[in-house]
Parts: C-alpha cells; sequence; structure tokens
C-alpha cells in the first residue's frame, strides 16, 4: 500500500509540475466565471453580471424553467463542449507521456528493480493518470455547484455526477493511450493514436446515426408507397367490378365513365408499383451500410453517449426538461396548458385542435427519432465500453509486465 | 573466501529477440560482506546479468539465488538497492522526494524515510541540495542521489552498475571510502565498472566476463598469482643466468631481467651474480599483474570480438550490458 501511495503521490507531483496542468485549471476558472456571470432576475435573463438585461417572459427568477435552463447549460453545453471536447484533449496531451516517460531508459530501471509487482505498478500508474481528470473535473464541478446555488437556489449534488462520468469517458481514451504508450514508449504516437481512435469512434458513431436516420425515413417512406399501392389496388378492384357488373347486365350508361377509371387506376397502380420498387432498392441499398457501420460501432466505446448521461440525469424528475427547451416545446406545453385552462383560447374555429394535432404529429415524429438513443440503459452505455476497455487494458498490461526493460 | 553466498547464480542464459545471446551460461558466486567487482567490456553482459537480479530483464535459463531467495522473488529486492547505469529521475522532483518515493516503492513507512532521507543525503554530501530539483543537478551530483536512493531501504546488498560515471576525482574517492564503509556495517556490495583502478582498490573479489560468461573470478591476489614476479633493472656486462630469468633489453643500455615468483630469498643469488659481473643495479620491485593486464589477459584468451554482436551493433536494450 505504501508502494502504491508513493506511485499515486509521484502522480500528482507530475501533474503539479505541468504547466498544461495549471493552464486547464486557470482556463476551468473562466469558464466557470463565464457561467457564474449569467443569471436571472423578475424581468428575465442577465448577462455579464447584470451589465446587459433580456427581457424573458419565460426565463425569469424562481421559475422551474429558468432552474432547467441554467442546469441545462451545465450539462448539455459546458460538459459536453468544455469537459468532454476541449478540456479532454488538453488532460489527454498532458497524460500522454505518463508511461513513455515511465517506461524510458534509466528509469524504468529504478522502479522495476523496486519490490513491487509489475501488475501494481500498472495499475498504479494508470490510476494515477486518472488523477488529472478527477481533480481537475472535481474542482470545476465545486465551482459549478456554488454557482448553481448561488443563482437558481437549487444545491444540486447531481452535478458532482460529472466527476465519475467524465472520468470514465476519458478513461476509454486513456486505455488507447496505454496500450500505445507501452507499447512505443513515445509519447508523440501514444497522443496522435488515441486522438485519431477518438475522432474514428467520433466518425462512426456520426455516420451510423445519420444512415439510421436514413433508413428510418425510407421505411418510412416504402410503408407510405404500400399504403398508397393498396389503396390504389383496392379502388382499381372497385372499378372493375363496377364494370363487370355494367357488362353483365348490358348497360351502356355509365360503361364508358368506369372503363376510364379503371384505365386510370391501373396506370396509378403501375407507377406506384414502380415508385414502390425503387424505394425498396434504395432501402436495400441502404441496409448493409447501416449493418456494417452497426457492427464497427457496436465494440467501440460511447464516449458521447456516456457524457450524455448526466443530461439524462440532470433533467430526471423536471416537468420540463432542457431538451424541451432547447426544441421550443416548452412553450407549446404552457400553450396547452392555456388551451386547456381556459375557454377562450377555444376560437371556435378548430385552432385549437389543428394545434394539438400538429403537436402530436411531431411529438410522435421527435419520439422515434429518440427512441433509439433512449432505449440503451446507462448500463448497457457504461457496460459495453468498459469492456472495451477491459480488454485494451489487459493487452497493455500484458506488454508491460512480459517486456524486458 | 569464506561466508554465505548472498548472490549465487548458475547457468544464466539470456537470449534477445533476433537470437542475441547477451548471457550464455553464468555462473557466479557473491559471498556476504564482500565487495564483489564484474568486469568486461561493452556488450559482455554485466548489466544483463544485473537487470536479470534485479528483475527488470527476464532470463532465458536461470538457477539461483539471490539472499537465499530464488531470483526474481520480489520481496527480496526490498533488502536490496540497485543503482543502474545512466538513470534518470524525474526532473520535477526535488532531492528529497527523490529519496522519498523510491523509498516508498520499497514500502519504507513515512516516518523511517523521513529520517532517513536526512543521513542519505548526508552521507552523500548532498544536505544542502535537499529541496533543489534534480533537473538542476550535474551528473556527479545525480550519481551521488543515485546512491543515496540505493540505500534508503538500508539494504544488505548493493549492485551498483558504475557507480562513479561521471563523477570528478575527488567525488570518485569519496564514493570509494563510503563502499568501505558500508562494506564495514556488514554490506555486500556488487559493482559494474569499466574504471579498474577504482575496482581494484576496492574489491575483494572480482569477475571478469567476457561474451556473455564468466572467464575469470577469483582474489586480484589469487587470480594474478602467476605473475607475480621480481624486475631487476642493470646496466653493464650480464653475467650467465639461470633459464628462468628472462631477459629484455632497454634504452640507454637498461636491460631488464624477470624472475617469476614472490619470495625475496630467491633474488639474492642473481643480485649477487650481476655484482659479481660489474654490472650496475637500478632497481629491484616486485611486480604483479595489475588488474587491468588481467582484464586484457582475458579478453585476448577469449579471442576477437569480445563484446556480442548485438552490442556492437546497438540492438540491446541496454547501454552497457
Amino acid at each position: 500500500m505504501i508502494a502504491v501511495m508513493g506511485i499515486l503521490m509521484d502522480s500528482y507531483r507530475s501533474l503539479k509540475a505541468q504547466k498544461l496542468f495549471k493552464t486547464v485549471l486557470v482556463l476551468s476558472l473562466l469558464v466557470i466565471v463565464g457561467y457564474a456571470s449569467f443569471g436571472f432576475n423578475e424581468d428575465g435573463l442577465s448577462l455579464f453580471f447584470g451589465a446587459v438585461q433580456i427581457e424573458n417572459d419565460y426565463f425569469k427568477a424562481g421559475t422551474p424553467l429558468a432552474t432547467t435552463l441554467y442546469m441545462g447549460i451545465f450539462s448539455a453545453f459546458i460538459v459536453s463542449l468544455w469537459l468532454g471536447w476541449v478540456a479532454t484533449v488538453l488532460a489527454l496531451i498532458s497524460t500522454s507521456s505518463i508511461y513513455p516517460q515511465f517506461l524510458s531508459q534509466g528509469s524504468v530501471e529504478l522502479v522495476m528493480s523496486k519490490p513491487i509487482r509489475r501488475t501494481t505498478m500498472f495499475i498504479a500508474k494508470y490510476v494515477g493518470g486518472l488523477l488529472f481528470v478527477i481533480l481537475q473535473v472535481g474542482l470545476f464541478c465545486l465551482g459549478a455547484f456554488l454557482v448553481v446555488g448561488w443563482r437558481v437556489g437549487e444545491w444540486n449534488p447531481s452535478i458532482f455526477l460529472a466527476v465519475p462520468l467524465v472520468t470514465i469517458f476519458f478513461s476509454y481514451l486513456f486505455c488507447i493511450n496505454t496500450l500505445v504508450g507501452v507499447a512505443t514508449r513515445s509519447t508523440l504516437v501514444a497522443l496522435l493514436f488515441t486522438l485519431l481512435f477518438w475522432f474514428m469512434t467520433f466518425g462512426v458513431r456520426t455516420a451510423d446515426d445519420v444512415l439510421h436516420t436514413f433508413q428510418f425515413q425510407a421505411e418510412g417512406m416504402v410503408a407510405t408507397a404500400e399504403q398508397h399501392l393498396e389503396s390504389d389496388q383496392a379502388q382499381l378492384a372497385s372499378f372493375r367490378q363496377e364494370l363487370t357488373v355494367l357488362e353483365d347486365s348490358g348497360s351502356e350508361s355509365g360503361r364508358e365513365y368506369y372503363q376510364a377509371q379503371v384505365l386510370r387506376m391501373e396506370a396509378s397502380v403501375a407507377a406506384t408499383e414502380t415508385q414502390l420498387q425503387n424505394r425498396r432498392d434504395a432501402l436495400d441499398q441502404l441496409k448493409p451500410w447501416a449493418t456494417a457501420l452497426s457492427v464497427i460501432r457496436w465494440p467501440l466505446p460511447e464516449t458521447q453517449r456516456t457524457i450524455g448521461l448526466l443530461q439524462r440525469w440532470v433533467d430526471q424528475g423536471r416537468s420540463v426538461t432542457m431538451n424541451d427547451i432547447l426544441s421550443g416545446r416548452f412553450m407549446e406545453e404552457e400553450e396547452e396548458r392555456w388551451d386547456g385552462g381556459d375557454a377562450r383560447a377555444d376560437d371556435g374555429d378548430g385552432a385549437r385542435e389543428r394545434r394539438q394535432s400538429r403537436r402530436e404529429q411531431r411529438r410522435a415524429a421527435e419520439s422515434r427519432m429518440m427512441d433509439r438513443e433512449e432505449n440503451i440503459s446507462p448500463a448497457a452505455i457504461i457496460g459495453w465500453s468498459l469492456v472495451f476497455e477491459l480488454v485494451i487494458l489487459v493487452l497493455a498490461w500484458w506488454v508491460f509486465v512480459r517486456r524486458d526493460y | 573466501m569464506t561466508g554465505t553466498p548472498v548472490i549465487a547464480v548458475d547457468d544464466v542464459h539470456k537470449t534477445f529477440k533476433r537470437r542475441v545471446h547477451a548471457l550464455r551460461g553464468v555462473t557466479m558466486r557473491v559471498h556476504d560482506g564482500e565487495i564483489f567487482g564484474l568486469l568486461g567490456p561493452n556488450g559482455a553482459g554485466k548489466s544483463t546479468l544485473v537487470k536479470i537480479l534485479m528483475t527488470v530483464i527476464r532470463p532465458t535459463r536461470l538457477g539461483g539465488t539471490l539472499l537465499g531467495r530464488p531470483v526474481g522473488h520480489k520481496p527480496t529486492l526490498s533488502q536490496v538497492g540497485y543503482l543502474p547505469e545512466h538513470h534518470r529521475f524525474p526532473k520535477y522532483l526535488r532531492a528529497e522526494e527523490v529519496l522519498d518515493y523510491f523509498a516508498a516503492l520499497c514500502s519504507v513507512p513515512k516516518r523511517d524515510r523521513r529520517i532517513r532521507i536526512g543521513e542519505m543525503l548526508e552521507l552523500v554530501g548532498m544536505s544542502e541540495w535537499r529541496r533543489h530539483r534534480v533537473g538542476e543537478f550535474s551528473k556527479g551530483m545525480l550519481q551521488r542521489i543515485g546512491i543515496a536512493q540505493a540505500m534508503m531501504n538500508d539494504p544488505k546488498v548493493l549492485l551498483l552498475d558504475e557507480p562513479t560515471d561521471g563523477v570528478d576525482p575527488v567525488g570518485r574517492r569519496e564514493i570509494r571510502d563510503l563502499l568501505i564503509r558500508l562494506r564495514a556495517q556488514g554490506r555486500t556490495i556488487f559493482i559494474n565498472s569499466h574504471l579498474l583502478s577504482e575496482l581494484e582498490m576496492v574489491c575483494d573479489r572480482v569477475a571478469i566476463m567476457v561474451k556473455g560468461r564468466v572467464s575469470m573470478e577469483g582474489t586480484i591476489d589469487d587470480l594474478t598469482a602467476d605473475s607475480q614476479r621480481y624486475e631487476i633493472t642493470a646496466t653493464g656486462p650480464a653475467p650467465e643466468l639461470p633459464g628462468e630469468v628472462t631477459v629484455q633489453s632497454l634504452e640507454d643500455n637498461l636491460v631488464k631481467l624477470c624472475l617469476p615468483g614472490t619470495s625475496p630469498k630467491s633474488v639474492q643469488p642473481i643480485i649477487d651474480r650481476l655484482r659479481a659481473a660489474d654490472s650496475t643495479i637500478h632497481s629491484v620491485k616486485p611486480v604483479r599483474e595489475s588488474l587491468e593486464d588481467l582484464f586484457m589477459r582475458a579478453i585476448d584468451e577469449t579471442g576477437p570480438g569480445a563484446a556480442t554482436p548485438g552490442a556492437v551493433m546497438g540492438r540491446r536494450p541496454e547501454g552497457d550490458a
């Protein structure tokens, strides 16, 4: 235990000595100050510590919407963009040298010759690397916690969930960094590979999302075309039946009309069949690519989904979520409440029903789009990613313990 | 040599990638309380052997013990101090932090570390540099800190790879005196070095490694016993001399007579003969082969290319071995 503490202490000293560590701390402080400069009062929003005032009926001091917006800015923007991108890149730059430096000639002999098992050394060094993120995000969350409490009066401890989430997210990348760092003993190569891996997972994930959106749309279009075809075929059958009845009765009246209708519907059915076939072909072309991307994505760690969990957890139990605010849906809900509670809202020409119908259609579409994301449980997102991380770490550990130095 | 072997290795082999044979069956004994010197040219396998003892390198084949435990037994290393060649400390650490870190890796409790940091810095003459970062230190200062870190766990055995590398003559003498003091405390010291004269002054026993094998091992006296002789330089008429005396002509009509053996009595008849022949005797001195001579002889006997090919071509993972 003394030896493990010694390695962790050394990791802390190493971080403390880095200019980048201090730089990230200062930048984080600036982000927190920027966050704190924005707040609410009785008239609406205040920016730059009250220097700019924006009047708003929805976002006022003390309203649930204001609290949701303030918390949402933290989880959806500050955590995702600052901690999830900028601070992570800086953390990777800082920590890429951990293993290469540790394993450099002249340094490795000193540590490997001590009475501590290589496995213990490997794990302690890995945890030491994660210290960078734990310390940075911990301090950042403390600042955010105080700012949220001061600005909207909500002392929300769920803010600190960002510490484990961002650390886990970082660890998906740090394991690649560790493997390449241990194998090559080069800081630059380790950093380069990690960034490439990160961008690759980002690219695969984005392509998979886009292709699945296309696939859903194509499936919808096929379903619509099938409905049209069914309807056209039913109409054609009906016209043909009418025509047969007329022909059997020997009546000339109306025969010409039904003959024209049959011809028109035959042409329509043919056109719809062609359209349906084209749409099916397009869907068939799309499906293998979408499947291939899903297969490629499957073993990769879910970086953004992990960070996105914070948003889910922060929004839990709120009547209006940050997604509602970003999509403008919160205003519809306000209208809905107003429509339902006040008879004056019914202007007599069915406007209320039309608004309601539009809302339902949009919600159904959004719900289908979001179903795919929301159906994945946090345990699945983190669990699979940790399995990936474990596999990579076992490889890195194997190289680390088996090698001659 | 009496005493329990602190290091006993038998038939150690190490083959690196591309079939570079660094060690080809090394057998060696280092006894309790002695200073043992391991000599050899670059690439002979010295550092590889030490790294195997310290678990830095995995042997291809090995039989042997360190402090009575099989080599590779990690807990035993808490009783061993090691100074690698060309060691590098993290530059962000201060001298006291270096010692604290490496002592912690040996599981030395914090309270003991605090006490020993002061003692060790005092021992190597670096007390006033305690709070300075090691990035500011000269090679000699780093070497002193290196020795101090190797001593932090109060080891029974010290393995030092080129301990005087980069140290000035005054520092070398201090290190030599330190090694003698440590031996007096009952510690066993194993030194890898190229500086033969340094070793000759402190080592109780030496081994010479060439091409991954130990070609000679023993006390310097034992190893040089065959070479001990008397040398007489003289001018003037040469008398008739016994067959065991070799004669070599030098400049200015000087001749050098070499008489094998260590007994002063055996040289008296030769002196008498020289005097009787009216020769002028310039000097009479007992001569013994130096460690350097011994070293060169070991290399010559092994034949050309005493270093392993891997080391010569720079393929080995170590600086000196």
